[in-house]
């Protein structure tokens, strides 16, 4: 089992049928996705996607209506399969009538922990997202960012192998995130496999190493952060170019821009970047800089989403 | 589901009555009424056979036999328990069975390693045990009060609490199905009180097999009768108890326990197969 995929899934979907006007919704379409066990996966798509739905199958709580899905090698459907499996909801109600140490105590013994350890793990998690001196305070006085951070303590109570959070940061402020992209980066470390669901872009970005775009219940693109976001083209800056050596190059660049005397220009390819460099100095200009741009995730994903909608219209 | 898991649950409603004042609320009424026997009635005992009764203050111009004038007042609080008791208790139960299915909290349990059947009958058993609780101590308080003014220790009166507790499960099941089908607990409500007053209705059934014309609405009725749960009737086996006689037929509580099976059985099979 330790060397099985921490999530496996084939061909899953769900379709919702209307139920009055007929007609039906594929919120998750033949999604066929493996995250390696101890690295730090976002899932990412515009609202109405399918992510939280795509979630949900993962942990039983809506059902398939075609496919399969494991969680570190068991199917999703068993009970067993979410033992080592810690999950925070999107827009959770955790019951307000415990109290921070209460509900880490009710969410552990769940899991099956003995008391002991129980009591143990509390306290360290209280520690850990800075809540130790709420612990005995019902949660109907926590603020929308303390229980958010409760949340995170909770799914990580049974010392869990998988990790999914859905929109972990929601209502969190900086500090409070950074607090928690730090625990996450920590559990990474640990071999956990963190699995993130959000729509903020930055957040994923900082967070993981691989991400999957979602659109329309589809896998539309998949890779590691890195690799997507890298090898965009070449920046060019260079001072003393005449008017017609500007038209050379404009000509040769993706993007060009002339600008207090500076002309910047952007290449799509190494080569083209050489013979650019080459002609500036032959025509007796000065390079400023040279470097190779990279995107953010943020361009990648509106790249993906756009070309996706335009080919589905 | 193992047994740290179930005892959580079952932890987890008994936190939550106490946190609505379900809890409490009930213990509060079931005190206020032991004390009512406590302190404002005074049963005079003469020579172990006749009585007067003193309550504020009042004396009753009528002698009794002492016997019959406990189970007089112990018919009297079963009988309470069993209609109003028992439909407070379905009220409060509805709004806790209710709140499991709220969006962002079945989510959450559900993510937890325990089969859903599990989750459910612990919630269940939660209920029953709030009300089991206080049930056993308004029942045997009672009738401590009444023993030790009386030295009357009519056992008949404790199957009060025995009834009342068989009645309020099966009732709750219907309740905890309509709940997992609908989210709603005034549904749930209405639906178990809907249940508790068709009850004597259908238990004319001999009259109205009678009255009716049509053999088809004869068999309706029949089968309407045989088919849900004798609140009724388990109601007056329950006083037959307290007075201390036979009981002719055990028919009503067999076929209101395979009711109240059936029902908790359509509930665990509704929620197994429901998305959230």
């Amino acid at each position: 089992m330790d060397g099985d995929p921490a999530i496996e899934t084939a061909g899953l979907t769900r379709v919702y049928r209307k139920r009055w006007r007929g007609g039906e919704i594929r919120a998750v379409d033949s999604v066929t996705l493996t995250v390696a066990r101890g690295t730090s996966f976002g899932l990412l798509g515009p609202n109405g996607a399918g992510k939280t739905t795509f979630v949900k199958m993962l942990l039983g709580i809506v059902r398939p209506t075609a496919g399969s899905a494991k969680l570190l090698g068991m199917d999703c459907r068993r009970p067993e399969a979410r033992l080592s499996v810690g999950y925070l909801p999107e827009n959770h109600r955790l019951p307000s009538y415990w109290t921070g140490a209460g509900l880490l105590d009710f969410a552990g013994a769940l899991s099956g922990m003995d008391p002991r350890s129980r009591q143990r793990r509390i306290a360290e998690l209280l520690e850990l997202v800075g809540l130790s001196e709420w612990a005995d305070v019902r949660l109907a006085r926590y603020s929308k960012g303390m229980l958010q951070r409760l949340g995170l303590a909770q799914a990580l109570m049974h010392g869990p192998a998988l990790l999914l959070l859905d929109e972990p940061t929601d209502g969190v402020d900086p500090v409070g995130r950074q607090q928690i992209r730090g625990i996450l980066r920590e559990l990474e470390q640990r071999g956990v496999t963190v699995f993130l669901n959000s729509h903020l872009l930055s957040e994923v970005e900082l967070s993981c190493r691989e991400v999957a775009i979602m659109h329309r219940g589809r896998i539309v693109l998949a890779g590691r952060v890195k690799d997507l976001t890298a090898g965009q083209g070449y920046r060019m800056t260079a001072a003393q170019v005449s008017e017609r050596l500007f038209d050379e190059l404009r000509r040769r660049a993706a993007t060009a821009a002339m600008q207090d005397g500076l002309a910047e220009f952007l290449f799509p390819s190494r080569e083209e970047l050489n013979r650019a460099v080459d002609l500036v100095r032959a025509h007796g200009g000065w390079l400023e800089s040279v470097n190779r741009t990279t995107s953010t995730l943020e361009e990648v994903f509106m790249r993906t989403v756009r070309s996706e909608a335009a080919g589905q219209n | 589901m193992r047994g740290v898991q179930a005892t959580a649950l079952l932890r987890d409603a008994v936190r939550e009555a106490a946190a609505r004042w379900v809890f409490w609320g009930f213990y509060g009424l079931s005190t206020a009424l032991i004390l009512f026997f406590l302190f404002l009635l005074r049963i005079d005992v003469i020579e172990g056979a006749r009585a007067t009764v003193t309550l504020f203050g009042e004396t009753s111009p009528r002698a009794l036999p002492v016997t019959r004038l406990v189970r007089q007042f112990q018919g009297g609080v079963a009988s309470f328990l069993y209609v109003a008791g028992m439909g407070l208790a379905l009220f409060a139960s509805a709004g806790l069975m209710a709140s499991t299915f709220e969006a962002g909290r079945i989510e959450w349990l559900l993510s937890k390693p325990v089969s859903r059947a599990g989750i459910l009958l612990c919630r269940y058993a939660g209920n029953v045990l709030v009300v089991a609780l206080n049930v056993c101590y308004l029942v045997f308080g009672v009738w401590l009060i009444l023993g030790w003014k009386t030295g009357v220790w009519d056992a008949g009166f404790l199957a009060a609490a025995a009834t009342t507790i068989f009645m309020f499960m099966v009732l709750l099941s219907v309740v905890t199905l309509a709940a997992t089908l609908t989210g709603s607990s005034a549904l749930a409500t209405m639906v178990a009180f809907a249940l508790m007053v068709l009850s004597p209705i259908l238990a004319q059934h001999r009259l109205m097999v009678k009255l009716l014309d049509s053999e088809f609405w004869r068999d309706v009725w029949r089968a309407l009768y045989y088919l849900l749960p004798k609140v009724y009737e388990v109601g007056r086996i329950n006083m037959l108890l307290i007075r201390d006689r036979a009981v002719e037929s055990w028919m009503p509580v067999w076929s209101s326990a395979l009711f109240g099976v059936a029902v908790l059985a359509a509930a665990v099979i509704a929620f197994s197969r429901r998305d959230y």
